[in-house]
């Protein structure tokens, strides 16, 4: 991983302010690529069969035994409302932390392919699209240029704001009560 | 302030409220019946105790002000004050003052001083009352005890105090400085002179060794008693010699054969300067001091008797929580490894090693119960806290009401019990505010003038049932209703069983009261007593009946991280049921082997309606070919559980599934089995209740779809 070198290293207040370079990880999401900053992923996995927890939204695919610890494994692709993710031989699960009520937790996320890590600087990151994009607009942290295409930068604490999915959990009851709005979400 | 300093004053601050719960305690039980002396030392030692301890962090105000509550613990100990109710009231606030001064400085908030100082005034009003003439605050007057010592009476006296500090004496967290300042908490310093001929010059030199040596004349209205426990906590170490100046001269020759070799001098010079020689001007011997280090030899003026000996050894162990829960973990990965290696031995088919296997998991089981139980404490710690309640509160509303209480030994989590405290208190507080009638209405009523309230725990099939139960005027089923009625909560004409009409009153913002006292009637409580309560996941029950009173029934689970479980399969997902609400389990009959989710069986005779799981779950997989249901009881109903295979059953702990799934309804947790796969663990009562609102909802519904596909075609 040659893009590792490029870490800032602080010599002293005779440097000019450098670039600021943060690391990302490219990962593929039904034919499109996004990163995610390096700084919270704990893992990558290869896929493993998960247990489905039932009465809960499809982007929840299930839960898995992480050397001990129960974690909840999400399909991004479900979350941004596009097609479920197919599990294919090259299928991973990137293990991210993300900080709740001043506690780390655990989430899973499940991912096409997993590409490599990125080093980009903060100057070729553009503010993401009010429109446009095929994601919500505040689940983008921005856009990076990466050699000759876009990289789409995702917002970790919003896309997998617990609040937020929560919320999307203790509403599927009563989506359940109503067929027709039950196809949707499978 | 270091990280030292930071951890002793921690432990200041939680023994200081230690004390001060036991004299609480104490105080709340004198005013039932006579006192005795051991309680009044025992109130005494904890005031005094705090007021050293404090001295030591140069905690000024506290001192000042528990020393003037010592001086009338002080009194009440010889005998010169009298307990009355009124005394014991003033103590309580007084107690609650120092409470509130600690918690402050705890919190590193401003000491709210200016609330003290008219309890200082009524303190020396009383002290006052009884031995006229000494008003000064600063140095209460105390009296002699009876012991054969000859103590200075009632005025001013002189001693000299021959501080001779260990060489540990700084390592061990004291200060000779705050000594001094003790001192002057008690009268006066009239001359100091430190002796500090063991200084060792150049690189000898150990900056946490003490060196010093003090030789002082103080004076005050003291006994010698008060003085010796001011040195209580270094009297270790250190040589300490203390007596009336009187006397000084012919104690200073001893003196000067204890003192160390090349100090005598220095002594010498030491007493001059204080304006004392020794009687017969001894020359400076070396060491051989001819009568053992020990001071209690040399002292003159015996201890008082009041000085306690030391509490008899704790049998308890303070343990960090942090430390058992990581125990408690690994009981609990334990337990699984236990359980992977016994399937594996099955599996391999080898009776002696299956046979050793068992074994472990024996030995695990006891180390799992044992370790579990040290979490749970007695709920006594909470009900501990209620008299005190009661008593000030049912004063405030001028009822008489009397608080029994049983089962406080019940253990529960110590979690729980953190979280139980306010429930209960608001519950306990309504039962005085509304439940209880004043005087002349129970008088009325033909009830005696002294209402009860009764505080009970037990365990029962599981759980841990707390019961606040009064004889007042139990809850008015018509007014509760109408109140309902009058906002919409339910509508006039719906037809409510009394436990429906009582539970209204957990609506938010729901109160019948007339008024609104500065406790209750403003309809916040009990909505968040419920909240609370189903956090625990517990719940509430009421039986009241008029004229006879309430009882308020709380129900929780003993929810330990590891539970029993009764292992099935539906497809290839699989589920733990808590065996403690497995009945039984039976083979589903052909001919009832239906998908359509809702049918009924007849148990010997019962109706036990059935719960198809994979079509609730929406898990999709065809139905084996047999399937089982398993008979699961929630509260006084069952109800059957349709399932592909019965594994049987299952120790495991719980995982929690984390707050993503804090709305998930029907699943409690989940385990990780022997395999490594994840399994969830079912919620019997809250999978019925769900499909309960399910069913209704669906055939709301489908009269909805028939009336649309009748219309739309």
């Amino acid at each position: 991983m040659g893009a590792l070198n490029l870490r800032k290293r602080d010599h002293g207040p005779a440097v000019e302010a450098a670039p600021e370079i943060g690391q990302y990880l490219t990962f593929q999401l039904g034919g499109e690529t996004f990163a995610i900053g390096i700084l919270v992923i704990k893992e990558i996995l290869e896929y493993v069969p998960l247990t489905v927890v039932p009465l809960l939204p499809g982007f929840v695919r299930g839960v898995m035994n992480l050397r001990g610890a129960v974690v909840p494994v999400l399909d991004l692709s479900l979350r941004f409302a596009r097609d479920k993710t197919v599990v294919a031989h090259r299928t991973c699960i990137v293990i991210i932390e993300v900080s709740y009520n001043e506690q780390p937790h655990y989430l899973g996320v499940l991912v096409d392919t997993v590409h490599e890590v990125l080093a980009i600087p903060d100057s070729e990151i553009e503010p993401p699209p009010q429109f446009g994009s095929k994601v919500r607009a505040d689940f983008l942290d921005g856009m990076a240029k990466v050699e000759d295409h876009f990289v789409m930068l995702l917002n970790v604490d919003k896309v997998l704001s617990e609040d937020e999915m929560a919320l999307l959990t203790d509403m599927k009851p009563d989506a359940a009560a109503a067929p027709e709005m039950q196809l949707e979400t499978e | 302030m270091t990280l030292d300093m930071e951890l002793a004053l921690q432990t200041f601050f939680e023994e200081s409220n230690d004390l001060l719960g036991e004299m609480e305690q104490i105080l709340l039980e004198v005013e039932a019946e006579t006192t005795t002396p051991e309680q009044l030392n025992a109130l005494f030692r904890a005031m005094h105790t705090i007021k050293g301890s404090a001295g030591l962090f140069a905690l000024d105000d506290v001192v000042r002000f528990t020393h003037q509550v010592e001086n009338a613990l002080d009194r009440l100990r010889d005998g010169s004050l009298r307990l009355d109710e009124d005394l014991a009231g003033l103590l309580l606030r007084c107690h609650d003052h120092v409470k509130s001064l600690l918690d402050a400085l705890a919190a590193k908030d401003t000491l709210p001083i200016a609330a003290g100082l008219p309890l200082l005034a009524e303190l020396s009003a009383r002290l006052d009352a009884v031995a006229p003439g000494h008003g000064d605050g600063a140095a209460g007057p105390t009296v002699a005890s009876d012991a054969a010592a000859p103590a200075s009476g009632q005025t001013a006296s002189s001693w000299l105090l021959s501080l001779r500090f260990g060489p540990d004496l700084l390592r061990n967290g004291m200060d000779p400085a705050s000594f001094i300042r003790y001192l002057h908490t008690m009268g006066r310093v009239v001359a100091i002179a430190p002796v500090t001929a063991t200084l060792p010059a150049g690189a000898d030199f150990n900056p946490e060794t003490n060196y010093l040596r003090l030789e002082l004349v103080f004076e005050g209205t003291v006994d010698a008693g008060a003085l010796w426990d001011a040195f209580e906590f270094v009297r270790e170490d250190s040589r300490i010699h203390i007596c009336p100046l009187a006397e000084a001269p012919a104690q200073l020759a001893g003196l000067l054969a204890e003192a160390e070799p090349g100090e005598a001098e220095a002594l010498l010079a030491a007493w001059l300067r204080l304006g004392l020689s020794p009687q017969a001007a001894h020359a400076p011997e070396p060491a051989a001091a001819p009568v053992t280090a020990v001071h209690d030899a040399v002292k003159t003026a015996a201890p008082p008797e009041a000085r306690q000996p030391r509490p008899p050894e704790s049998k308890f162990i303070k343990v960090e929580a942090g430390k058992l829960d990581k125990l408690i973990n690994l009981i609990g990965e334990l337990v699984i490894a236990g359980a992977a290696a016994n399937l594996m031995a099955r599996r391999a088919d080898q009776t002696p090693l299956v046979e050793a296997t068992l074994t472990i998991s024996n030995l695990i089981e006891q180390i799992r119960a044992g370790t579990l139980s040290m979490r749970m404490i007695q709920i006594g710690e909470i009900f501990n806290r209620f008299p005190r309640v009661v008593r000030d509160v049912s004063h405030e509303l001028g009822k008489d009401i009397q608080l029994t209480i049983s089962g406080a030994d019940t253990e529960l989590d110590k979690s729980m019990v953190d979280k139980l405290g306010d429930p209960l208190m608001h519950i306990v507080r309504n039962a005085i505010d509304h439940g209880i009638e004043d005087s002349a209405q129970r008088r009325a009523a033909g009830k005696p003038d002294e209402g009860t309230i009764w505080l009970n725990a037990y365990h029962e099939s599981g759980s841990v049932v707390i019961e606040v139960a009064d004889d007042g005027a139990g809850l008015r089923r018509e007014r509760i209703l109408a109140k309902a009625i009058e906002r919409n909560l339910v509508a006039a004409d719906a037809a409510l069983s009394d436990q429906d009409i009582f539970k209204l009153i957990f609506e938010p913002g729901f109160s019948t009261a007339e008024h609104v006292t500065n406790l209750s009637g403003r309809g916040v409580g009990m909505d968040v007593v419920r909240k609370s309560i189903e956090q625990l996941r517990g719940s509430v029950e009421i039986d009241s009946e008029p004229q006879l009173g309430s009882t308020f029934r709380i129900r929780l689970p003993l929810t330990l991280a590891i539970i029993d479980g009764f292992l099935v399969q539906n497809g290839d997902a699989t589920f733990v049921v808590p065996l403690e609400a497995v009945i039984e389990c039976i083979e589903l009959p052909p001919a009832q082997r239906q998908d359509n989710g809702h049918d009924c069986l007849n148990l010997r005779g019962e109706i036990l309606p059935l719960l198809h799981l994979s079509t609730f779950f929406e898990l999709g997989a065809a139905p084996g070919k047999r399937q089982n249901v398993v008979v699961v009881r929630f509260g006084d109903s069952k109800a059957g559980l349709v399932v592909d295979e019965l594994l049987g059953e299952y120790q495991t702990v719980i995982k929690p599934l984390g707050s993503l799934f804090r709305h998930l309804k029907a699943i409690s947790g989940s385990t990780i089995l022997g395999t490594g796969e994840v399994a969830l663990i079912l919620d019997i009562p809250s999978l019925i209740h769900y499909a309960t609102r399910k069913e209704s909802e669906r055939y709301s519904l489908e009269s909805e779809w028939g009336k649309r596909s009748r219309s739309g075609g």
